[in-house]
């Protein structure tokens, strides 16, 4: 029922909206959740719970409500208590077996005592019908509907910065962020409603002073999603999540209610004395006609002024505690209220049509004998609070229980991480209001405003806990995890059974693992436990409180996502010449280029025959490269790569292995000597960051007089090859092209400065030309030109793959592993032990002492073979028994049959030798072993003079 | 002026040095050597930023002068930046979805140099102010500078024009 | 997010950053023993407590040495390396 005006209600009157649930059109107001709106109109029945489908109503109104949750088109898994009511919303229950009001589901409830606590871990153990029973969960299990068909979003997250952080804006984080605020701090406030001033009245004031401060910045609709390293705290708003980072942090987040225990507790009409306040406050809503109010600490005598004030008839107060103090019995006893002092209820009856609450069995506490039976529409509980300390536990806060007021207070808090209010263990309005002001001011102090006020905060005298709100009952349906279904005697009989520590009971029952993980009863579950085992809670503790306090949008945490993608200056040409990219890393390069009408295949083998007969040109301006500068520059090469480089000549070039302390191979490249004390050198792709990194630090440590610069996305790199690729560059350039194999030369390609490095590359005629990035484009482009008379094609990746592959270079990361040494991969000619000292050299001749474990070969397949040819990583299979594999095979248009190369054990490595190849399907390949370079073996025609 | 502008200067003249012996190279070429790391100061047509501890990006007309034969401990640096000047009354939205240092806590009055990364890529930024607007010089690797430039607009493009997205019952 | 203190550049998101691995010093490689070797190349000190690592701010490449306590995950101080001890 709609109440007049409230003041300081949050509901727009003038603002009606209309919306359907489970089928029955209603009218709410803005400014109402959900689940406020079916209040108002009189809907008691939001839900089905999750097991025994009970028909479930509001029982917090503080975004724990998972019994309330609704499908609304192809969302699901809405809160009915914490989503604002929107025009046109079409509402279903989630977790119904038809509708709600005739869910089929509900019959599971009778067939409750074969459905005990870790009942499918106990049953469904045949293998036979386990697919039966699979269908079922899953038909059964699971809340809401995904639709598939929902288009992908992803909102972008943004940094923030902030002195303060309060988590929290009620009574005690208000005072935070204002006394932190005065002290000079920046200020961030969040608040998970819609508007400050939390769950307690009388702090319109203080919302007021916060709105208006210029250093505090307020996000309400907004929560912190958990504590991260150094005050890191995700706080997810309805658009977006803000990634908070703090210098201190405040947590004021409040305690949450507590239900109490007892048969039929989650009969809809049951519910928190401070959801119902809020009910009333916020939305102007009377959510029962007549209740009972189920006490045990001051806060329910504050609500209960609510109700009466908001026109509810108050059928009895019970009150769990034999004594109270004068002032909380004065209430009742003004209203002509029946107080029922010292006693518990043991049942609430529900109407005849299970639908609702209709009234309640009071007993004196410890005896199960009802004494009286009391109508009621509605029983309100206030016995009691466990701290939403979540952020505390994430942040290691250590915690301890106070028995003073039965409930976990932080002890000890990490450096920078503050808390104060009811999470702190302080009740009282006047008492949060001080606890607040300290924990600001201490948090700016922290971050060096200001000194920290010594505000002693008095404890409380009265306890706003209950220690045993739990009345037993011979039929159950008593209630502690109302998200789980679980009943006092399920947590017993885990107990029983042996899961009789926190961890192990949690784990077994369910308990708190349901989407509201525990905030309503993990603490009656600890209760639960501490008695029975004879332990105080805190013996027993808590289980880990892990991020995220409230469910996260995928669209939220999925952000934008940064994919960086790195491109060569020559890439838009590479693009108009219809190149079919390829990831290599971060990079883009032509796989190969495509031309209509031409399989992929056909490309390549094109593109690798244009290199052997004529020119072809490619990009490889992906390589790393390095140049090093300085008196001990050969020194320092020599000290990291396996060769020797002292002696090579100014103006020559020599191929460069790179090892690491365990003598495996890294990283290979070219070192090109430009002068005594320069060099520039290159390295793989995928290995240039890493090994410009790892040089730099070998070099801090060392100190040597030399100096590195990484120049790999400052020079463009292009490799001209081919029989016909010197007439191609005559003309082009000032460099003598009669350079010897292996030469450096630096001068001007198409009028810019280049460095060329004759090279083998992919063994034909060929040089490596290295510009400036901003000159790439143009020598590339002139470079096509000059070719087209000769036929000049570019290249891509797997023609290079290919041509290099004929002439048994190796790949780096493809045909050595994270165990290669240089001998396995027939390196050892370029290790030079004598050196006085490189990286890995302690480790090779350690290796060098011991049998060799195999052998990178070079194999060819009979020339006619037919069918499937191995793949990269087939097995190489000797006696049964696993040999090595392949880690390079491709089809050679020159030599006209497959050509790879493999690990075979050592002895099986003879040139001319045979060996079997097991394919997926198991069928055996042979092989011969060939002495590489498989094409052009004497290399010939990358020396050639023209 | 739009909310965020962002001009390509990559063209503008630049060099870039490193070194033991770089600073003092420097100051022998007749140009003012920040001294402080990670700060930069004016010079005719362009500016000198000292890079973390000894490495230098000159730009402007005076960048020529690093074309002179190094010294011992002097490291040339080849410079091909994708260099940008990003403006505009959101410029601090902009920034603060893509990286994660606090500009608003710098103080350009130190004119302070900050190396590091924005929408994962390497930067150099050195914030200023342009026509009363807050700004930033940003340079990176000119092979990032495609990808970067397109994910700075798309960014600023959606800042200044949201796409809507799906309020149906948006859960906190 | 764990900050981490660049000697040069100062705090910022430790994903700008690459681990090193423990300052560990290398025995001789010409006189030390074959199980000194390779307990200098394979072996770790697996035990919480304070180290001295090798980090990497990776957008200036600077190397510096930083002190942090494993067990708390606590950086104690960072500073650039200055030799051994």
């Amino acid at each position: 029922m709609r109440l007049p005006a409230q003041p300081g209600e949050w509901i727009d009157r003038t603002t009606p909206l209309g919306f359907r649930f489970e089928g029955r059109d209603y009218t709410g107001f803005a400014g109402d959740t959900v689940a406020s709106a079916l209040a108002a109109a009189g809907v008691s029945m939001l839900g089905r719970s999750f097991k025994y489908h009970r028909p479930r109503g509001l029982l917090s109104a503080a975004n724990h409500d998972v019994n309330a949750m609704m499908q609304w088109g192809g969302m699901p898994n809405l809160r009915a208590d914490a989503t604002p009511l929107a025009a046109g919303m079409d509402l279903e229950a989630v977790n119904t077996f038809g509708t709600l009001e005739r869910d089929a589901g509900s019959m599971l409830g009778h067939l409750s005592r074969f459905l005990p606590v870790g009942f499918y871990y106990k049953a469904f153990h045949g293998k036979r019908l386990f697919p039966l029973w699979e269908k079922m969960f899953r038909a059964m299990t699971g809340l809401g509907k995904v639709d598939f068909s929902a288009p992908r979003q992803r909102t972008p997250k943004r940094y923030g910065f902030c002195d303060v952080l309060v988590v929290g804006g009620g009574t005690s984080g208000l005072a935070a962020a204002l006394s932190a605020a005065e002290q000079g701090a920046q200020v961030a406030l969040v608040d998970e409603n819609a508007r400050l001033g939390g769950s307690t009245q009388g702090a319109s004031e203080l919302v007021g002073k916060v709105l208006a401060h210029p250093r505090i910045r307020v996000f309400t609709d907004t929560y912190a999603a958990g504590y991260y390293a150094d005050h890191w705290v995700p706080l997810v708003e309805r658009e977006r999540i803000t990634k908070m980072r703090a210098r201190a942090v405040v947590v004021a987040a409040g305690a949450f209610e507590q239900p109490a225990v007892f048969r039929n507790n989650d009969l809809p009409g049951v519910m928190l004395a401070s959801g119902a306040a809020r009910l009333i406050r916020r939305h102007a809503v009377q959510p029962a006609g007549r209740i009972v109010l189920l006490a045990a600490n001051a806060d329910a005598y504050q609500a209960l002024a609510d109700f009466i004030r908001a026109g509810i008839e108050v059928a009895a107060v019970v009150d769990l505690r034999g004594t109270l103090p004068s002032e909380q019995r004065a209430l009742p006893a003004a209203h002509d209220i029946p107080l029922f002092a010292g006693h518990c209820i043991l049942e609430a009856l529900p109407s005849s049509d299970g639908r609702r609450v209709a009234g309640v069995k009071i007993a004196p506490l410890g005896q199960t004998q009802a004494i009286a039976e009391l109508a009621c529409d509605g029983v309100f509980m206030s016995v009691g609070w466990a701290p939403a300390a979540a952020l505390l536990y994430q942040a290691g806060t250590k915690m301890r229980y106070d028995a003073g007021i039965e409930q976990f207070v932080p002890e000890k808090l990490p450096d920078g991480v503050f808390a104060c209010g009811r999470v702190n263990g302080v009740h009282t309005f006047a008492s949060r209001l001080l606890d607040g002001e300290r924990a600001g001011s201490a948090a700016a102090a922290h971050c060096g405003l200001g000194g920290a006020k010594p505000i002693a905060v008095p404890t409380e005298t009265d306890s706003p806990t209950h220690p045993w709100p739990i009345v037993p009952h011979p039929e159950g349906k008593n209630f502690i995890d109302f998200d789980e279904d679980l009943q006092l005697s399920d947590l017993e009989n885990a107990i029983q059974e042996g899961f009789d520590n926190i961890e192990l009971m949690k784990r077994y029952s369910t308990v708190g693992m349901g989407p509201s993980q525990g905030k309503h009863s993990n603490m009656n579950a600890l209760r639960v436990l501490a008695r029975a085992t004879g332990a105080t809670p805190g013996e027993v503790g808590t289980t880990t409180a892990r991020p995220f306090f409230h469910p996260v949008p995928m669209s939220h945490l999925a952000g934008r996502g940064f994919t960086p993608e790195r491109r060569t200056p020559m890439h838009a040409l590479h693009e108009a010449a219809g190149a079919v990219w390829m990831p290599a890393g971060a990079w883009q390069r032509p796989e190969y280029y495509a031309i209509h009408g031409l399989t992929r295949e056909a490309c390549i083998e094109g593109e690798a025959l244009a290199v052997r007969q004529g020119v072809g040109l490619i990009d490889v301006g992906t390589l790393g490269k390095l140049e090093i500068r300085g008196p001990q520059a050969a020194e320092f090469l020599e000290r990291v790569y396996v060769s020797k480089y002292a002696g090579l000549k100014t103006g020559m070039t020599r191929y460069a292995v790179m090892c690491d302390e365990a003598g495996v191979v890294i990283d290979d490249g070219v070192i090109a000597r430009l002068a005594d004390d320069h060099f520039y050198f290159t390295t793989t792709t995928s290995g240039a960051a890493a090994v410009y990194r790892e040089l730099s630090r070998w070099n801090t440590l060392w100190k040597m007089d030399c100096g590195i610069v990484n120049l790999t996305g400052a020079m463009a790199a292009m490799n001209l090859a081919g029989p016909k690729a010197k007439q191609v560059l005559t003309g082009l350039t000032d460099v003598d092209l009669s350079l010897p194999f292996l030469a450096v030369r630096e001068g001007n390609v198409c009028g810019v400065p280049a460095r060329l490095m004759r090279a083998g590359f992919v063994g034909e005629w060929g040089v490596e030309i290295h510009v400036p990035a901003e000159h790439g484009a143009r020598v590339w482009q002139a470079l096509m030109q000059a070719g087209q008379a000769h036929g000049i094609r570019p290249f891509g990746v797997e023609a290079q793959r290919l041509l290099r592959l004929e002439k048994g270079h190796i790949i780096i990361g493809q045909d050595t592993d994270g165990l290669t040494t240089p001998g396995e991969a027939g390196l050892d000619w370029a290790v030079k032990m004598d050196k006085p000292f490189f990286v890995g050299q302690r480790s090779l001749a350690i290796i060098a002492s011991k049998p060799r474990p195999r052998q990178l070969v070079g194999f060819m397949l009979p020339a006619d073979h037919a069918g499937p040819a191995p793949q990269e990583c087939h097995l190489v299979i000797d006696n049964g028994d696993i040999a090595g594999r392949v880690t390079s095979i491709a089809w050679s248009p020159a030599l006209q049959r497959h050509i790879g190369m493999a690990y075979v054990k050592p002895g099986m490595d003879a040139a001319g030798s045979t060996f079997a190849i097991r394919l997926s399907d198991k069928t055996l390949v042979s092989a011969e072993v060939a002495k590489t370079p498989f094409y052009d073996p004497d290399n010939l025609r990358q020396k050639e003079e023209a | 002026m739009s909310a965020i502008n962002i001009a390509d200067v990559s063209r503008t003249p630049r060099a870039g040095v490193k070194g033991a012996g770089a600073a003092a190279w420097l100051a022998a070429l007749g140009l003012p050597v920040p001294d402080a790391p990670n700060t930069w100061l004016s010079i005719e047509g362009g500016l000198i930023a000292r890079l973390g501890l000894a490495e230098f990006l000159v730009e402007g007309p005076a960048s020529a002068k690093l074309a002179a034969p190094p010294a011992h401990g002097v490291y040339p640096v080849l410079r091909q930046d994708t260099a940008l000047v990003a403006a505009g009354e959101r410029l601090d939205e902009l920034l603060a979805e893509i990286c994660s240092v606090d500009f608003q806590a710098l103080g350009p009055a130190a004119q302070p140099v900050v190396l590091t990364t924005m929408a994962g890529v390497t930067v150099v930024a050195i914030p200023a102010e342009e026509s009363g607007m807050p700004a930033l010089r940003l340079w990176c690797d000119s092979t990032w500078g495609a990808w970067f430039c397109q994910t700075l607009a798309e960014v600023a493009g959606e800042l200044i024009q949201p796409i809507p997205t799906n309020h149906q019952g948006a859960t906190s | 997010m764990k900050i981490m203190t660049c000697p040069v550049n100062g705090p910022r998101a430790i994903s700008e950053f690459a681990y090193g691995g423990e300052i560990r010093s290398m025995p001789d490689p010409a006189t030390c023993s074959d199980d000194e070797w390779a307990d200098y190349v394979f072996n770790r000190n697996g035990s919480p407590g304070v180290k001295r690592e090798w980090w990497c701010h990776l957008p200036s490449n600077t190397w510096f040495v930083a002190e942090r306590d494993t067990a708390r995950d606590v950086v104690l101080r960072t500073y650039l390396y200055e030799g051994e001890g």
